[in-house]
């Protein structure tokens, strides 16, 4: 159902605010160390909203996307290495090469796990996770094995080397959602939603589930991947067990769970809660060994109160809200206003 | 070729423990249908629980069973009223996140209490072995390996021979089929629960006395076991055990004829080719499910 | 779909997070360019949680001691030094965030390393680019001293590639009526042992031991019994494991629960854990083995009899007992200090300069560093005897003679 011109044009008003201020985060903030939370959060932002568009919208939780992300890593690295790329703005132009080879391991790895349903397919994509990293691991002369791999060392001063990977980030977060939009709007899209409520009966009245799940697939391990590659190129090294970490694939399920399953700013939400809090918490407090029960306790606490995520929840407190307080078209122009004062700043 | 025997004589040796601690896991999906992905961890608990009276009071491992199994039993039952149950919707997908979050709290708990350093469960006749077709089999082996065999008889014994197994299996064919005809499905989950809990623990006591493990063991563990239910077939008992014994072996006789490096690639690689073929795995039964 | 209002949620609640984040982590640092007598801090990230936590602990009672000491002598060329410690939970992700928040938001004067190869990769880039020194005590794989970093310098006697070199050149020395003619290795895929094994397997083939096996398994294996029975079956008169302290332990037990007695067993770490590895053992199965070491509780290097006892007094225990962790984390400090005196500044492009020149020495001996920060020294071979590490080879740094062939496992 299409709102009202005012309120679409508020919507958008709103989203450019929010793109512009994000885009000059590195301006007003010169510590390159919040930089570098925030090349973190962006990465997260995207790696929820690229595997929302599997998870959320199709209703298939893949818990080895982990495998996707270091696959990028290590594509990327290993494509600047055989084409000589030497490091500094060039290697940013070839992320996308290491994107099309994470779509090619997607077709390959969805075409057998997507054969699978439900909890199966969630283990099956764990597993896959797994052979991943053990071909990381053993095909030492490809990989490096478990020496890692090198990426070739911009050579930019301590307090400008965060920026351009930030942006990197925000672009590719900025892809993620825009494709997470686009797809809510387009018949592909209601043929995924229509996976997720009912596979056997979306077949039975002609949506090519098959075909369209295993392009949901790649699309969202395409861009996982080149999140991937970014990361690698940012950290300028990498061994199997960290850039095909089981935690990461969890922790980015968990902040579009937080956020709300399905939604599109609900990934956005929980990874820009999630990140900075867990990178402080570690920071601060990890000395004390005890952050982990912290977070599981957080964890649960939160899951257990709000199972739907915060955005649809808080979404239906607000409708709740606005219900009791007027009645009629009144209701819809107040919350437009509400929202664009509110708005206004936003860094993801 | 002895190699090749050895390694299939310990693959069916090891195999045990990973059948018992994969049954409980099974059991616990086809009766609630959820994925509990902090069983490893679980396992990880009881062995530091035994470790903890090991050190403390000196009582053998295996005889330790008698105040963990049970103790891990209540505590089972605890966890699934607690934290399972409220999850009125949706259940898979969020018992993830759940059961990840308690495995998360049990790895904390357990390096507070313990620290990061390996520790292993020992006995005094740990080093004892006898020979046989000329290699050395420890006793800790055959011990575990039989305990696991007495553990999964009593299982079998329990799930079809008496009632409350009937319940158990009746709410794993059909939750409300099996409430519309007098089951409380609710019990029946909690009991269940505590049973693959305690499962864990005895698990937990024969891995420890053969692995070194620390809090963080529970990764890999959980990864090998829910690929071998998958393999069996989610919620079939029957399909553990031979999928656990089979993973085993093929990775054991891929250690010795391959490479240990590719020996765990053989184990998940299995699963696939399996799937491919099956994808409901060895036992599985197709059915509509809804996600 | 209730954009305008999930849009403001998401606009709260990031603004709310991430101002947090940023004012957070704010401490009471210091300056970054300290005046003389001003108190300054130093930033480590070390493992304090997750896989490398008990090393990392080891790390900070070095580092600790060294603080210590070094206020008690007056300071750090004066200035009063305060360790300041972040716990990297053993991730990437997490020490790349450290480093920068020690750096730029605590403003520490300098950093030291944090434990393994793993770690001190992606934190040197990163100290690099701020233009800190780098002095680590535990990163000295290979790939280490590949990146072109000249800020960072690994405080230990040798490369630790080398580790093993002392133990085949003393192969190598025997007698050919007493030297061994065949070997087996087995090593874990990390880039701490493997490189080791690697490098002593192609100089023992090259002196003429022949190799009957050679296996490399993952490092996530817990069950090492498969693996044990493989080395067993190659039946060679020489074993070198490529191991850290579980599967030393394991492969110990299992070559005695399997009555396999080679005449020379070597693992490259583990059996240099003291007491903890005795224990785990069996005191009496220590007996002949052998490890490569770079530090020794009863050597007679600078300062060392007073580490020693003072490590005691405050934790404990016996010098057997010492883990190798805090004498090199204690080194780093000692290195730091003579080259700041050197120097007469603590400014970290003084001491990177300073630090490229020179000999250092430490309580694991001298050192001095090439322009890769490795070190140019060599480990030397210690060995098990009454219950006690002793070194055994080279002559040079030998306290005893090396016991060959190893006498057999008890029970």
């Amino acid at each position: 159902m299409r709102s009202p011109a005012r309120v679409r044009a508020a919507k958008w008003t709103a989203l450019v605010i929010v793109v512009v201020v994000a885009a000059l985060v590195p301006v007003f903030e010169t510590d390159p160390a919040t930089v570098n939370i925030a090349v973190f959060t962006a990465m997260y932002v995207g790696l929820a909203t690229a595997w929302n568009i599997m998870g959320g919208y199709t209703g298939y939780v893949s818990l080895g996307h982990a495998a996707f992300f270091g696959f990028g890593a290590y594509a990327f690295g290993l494509v600047l290495a055989h084409l000589g790329i030497q490091a500094g703005y060039e290697p940013f132009v070839f992320v996308p090469v290491a994107g099309a080879l994470t779509v090619v391991l997607a077709l390959v790895i969805g075409w057998i796990a997507l054969r699978t349903r439900a909890a199966t397919f969630v283990i099956v994509t764990i597993a896959m996770m797994f052979m991943i990293q053990l071909l990381a691991e053993n095909l030492v002369g490809l990989t490096g094995g478990g020496s890692g791999l090198s990426f070739p060392v911009p050579p930019w001063s301590g307090d400008f080397f965060d920026t351009p990977f930030y942006y990197a980030m925000l672009v590719m977060a900025l892809v993620s959602l825009a494709i997470s939009w686009w797809i809510r709007r387009s018949k592909f899209g209601l043929g995924l939603l229509a996976i997720r409520d009912d596979e056997d009966k979306a077949l039975a009245v002609g949506v090519p589930a098959h075909a369209y799940k295993l392009t949901a697939f790649m699309i969202s391990a395409g861009l996982v991947g080149m999140i991937g590659a970014i990361y690698g190129y940012y950290v300028t090294y990498i061994y199997p067990q960290y850039a095909i970490d089981p935690l990461v694939g969890i922790s980015l399920v968990l902040m579009v769970f937080l956020g709300g399953l399905g939604t599109l700013w609900g990934p956005v939400l929980g990874a820009v809660i999630l990140e900075p809090a867990q990178l402080w918490l570690a920071y601060n407090f990890g000395a004390s060994r005890l952050y982990l029960v912290v977070y599981a306790a957080v964890f649960l606490v939160v899951i257990l109160l709000l199972p739907r995520g915060i955005v649809p929840s808080v979404g239906d407190l607000v409708k709740r809200l606005i219900a009791r307080r007027a009645i009629g078209p009144s209701g819809t122009a107040s919350t437009s206003s509400d929202t664009h004062t509110v708005a206004r700043v936003q860094s993801p | 070729m002895t190699l090749v025997l050895e390694a299939v004589v310990f693959g069916i040796l090891t195999g045990g423990v990973y059948a018992l601690m994969a049954s409980g896991l099974t059991l616990i999906f086809g009766v609630m249908r959820i994925i509990n992905v902090g069983h490893g961890a679980l396992v990880i608990l009881g062995a530091y629980l035994s470790f903890a009276l090991l050190r403390s009071a000196n009582i053998d491992p295996f005889v330790s069973l008698v105040i963990t199994m049970p103790a891990m039993f209540l505590l089972g039952v605890v966890l699934q009223l607690v934290f399972i149950r409220p999850l009125k919707e949706d259940r898979e997908a969020l018992s993830v996140l759940v059961t990840y979050a308690i495995a998360l709290g049990i790895e904390g708990l357990l390096g507070y209490l313990f620290t990061n350093n390996f520790a292993q469960l020992n006995a005094w006749y740990e080093t004892a072995s006898f020979a046989v077709f000329g290699f050395h089999i420890a006793y800790v082996y055959i011990f575990g390996f039989g305990l696991c065999l007495a553990i999964l008889a009593a299982i079998f014994l329990v799930l079809y021979r008496t009632t409350f197994g009937s319940a158990v299996r009746a709410t794993m064919l059909n939750r409300t089929a099996a409430q519309l005809v007098g089951v409380n499905v609710d019990r029946v989950s909690a009991i269940a629960f505590g049973i693959g809990v305690s499962t864990a623990a005895a698990g937990g006591v024969i891995f420890g006395m053969t692995n070194a493990f620390n809090p963080g063991s529970h990764y890999d563990l959980i990864s090998r076991l829910l690929t071998i239910i998958v393999l069996g077939g989610l919620g079939s008992l029957r399909g553990a055990v031979i999928a656990a014994v089979a993973m085993l072996i093929i990775e054991d006789v891929t250690a010795v004829v391959i490479s240990p490096v590719w020996a765990s690639f053989a184990f998940f690689l299995l699963l696939v080719v399996v799937l491919v073929v099956r994808p409901q795995g060895l036992y599985g039964i197709r059915v509509r499910e809804r996600i | 779909m209730r954009k305008p209002v999930s849009l403001a949620v998401t606009g709260i609640v990031s603004v709310g997070a991430f101002g947090l984040a940023a004012c957070g982590s704010t401490s009471p640092g210091t300056s970054g360019s300290p005046q003389a007598a001003a108190p300054i801090t130093i930033g480590v990230s070390v493992s304090l949680t997750g896989d490398f936590s008990g090393d990392g602990k080891a790390l900070v009672q070095g580092y600790d001691m060294w603080a210590k000491d070094e206020n008690a002598k007056g300071g750090l060329l004066g200035h009063h030094v305060t360790m300041k410690y972040v716990d990297d939970a053993s991730s990437t992700t997490q020490v790349v965030t450290n480093y920068q928040n020690l750096i730029t938001q605590d403003k520490v004067a300098l950093v030291f390393g944090p434990f393994s190869s793993l770690l001190t990769i992606p934190a040197s880039t990163v100290t690099n680019r701020f233009g800190y020194a780098f002095p680590e005590p535990a990163g000295g794989g290979p790939s280490v001293f590949t990146r072109g970093i000249h800020s960072l310098f690994f405080v230990q006697p040798a490369p630790v590639e080398d580790n093993l070199v002392s133990f085949t050149q003393w192969v190598l020395s025997l007698p050919a009526s007493q030297r061994p003619a065949t070997a087996a290795y087995s090593t874990q895929d990390d880039p701490f042992t493997q490189p080791q094994v690697d490098k002593a397997r192609s100089l023992l083939e090259a002196g003429g031991v022949r190799t009957v096996s050679y296996k490399v398994y993952p490092a996530e294996t817990t069950d090492f019994t498969p693996l044990a029975q493989q080395v067993i079956s190659a039946n060679a008169d020489v074993v070198i494991l490529g191991t850290q302290e579980p599967d030393a332990v394991a492969f110990v037990k299992a070559f005695q629960q399997q009555h396999y007695n080679p005449k020379a067993l070597v693992e490259t770490a583990g059996p240099d854990q003291g007491s903890d590895f005795a224990t785990k053992v069996g005191s009496a199965n220590t007996e002949g083995i052998m490890v490569p070491a770079g530090w020794w509780s009863s050597a007679k290097t600078p300062g060392n009899a007073t580490f020693v006892s003072e490590y005691i007094a405050a934790y404990g225990g016996t010098p057997g007992g010492i883990p190798s962790d805090a004498p090199e984390a204690y080194s780093v400090g000692e290195v730091v200090d003579q080259a700041a005196q050197k120097a007469h500044s603590i400014a970290n492009s003084a001491l990177i300069a300073a630090l490229h020149t020179g000999t250092y020495q430490t309580v694991q001996g001298p050192m001095a560093f090439d322009s890769l920060g490795k070190p140019n020294g060599a480990s030397f071979l210690v060995q098990w005897q009454n219950g006690v590490t002793v070194p055994v080879y080279p002559p040079s740094a030998a306290v005893a003679q090396p016991e060959y062939p190893k006498p057999a496992f008890s029970g």
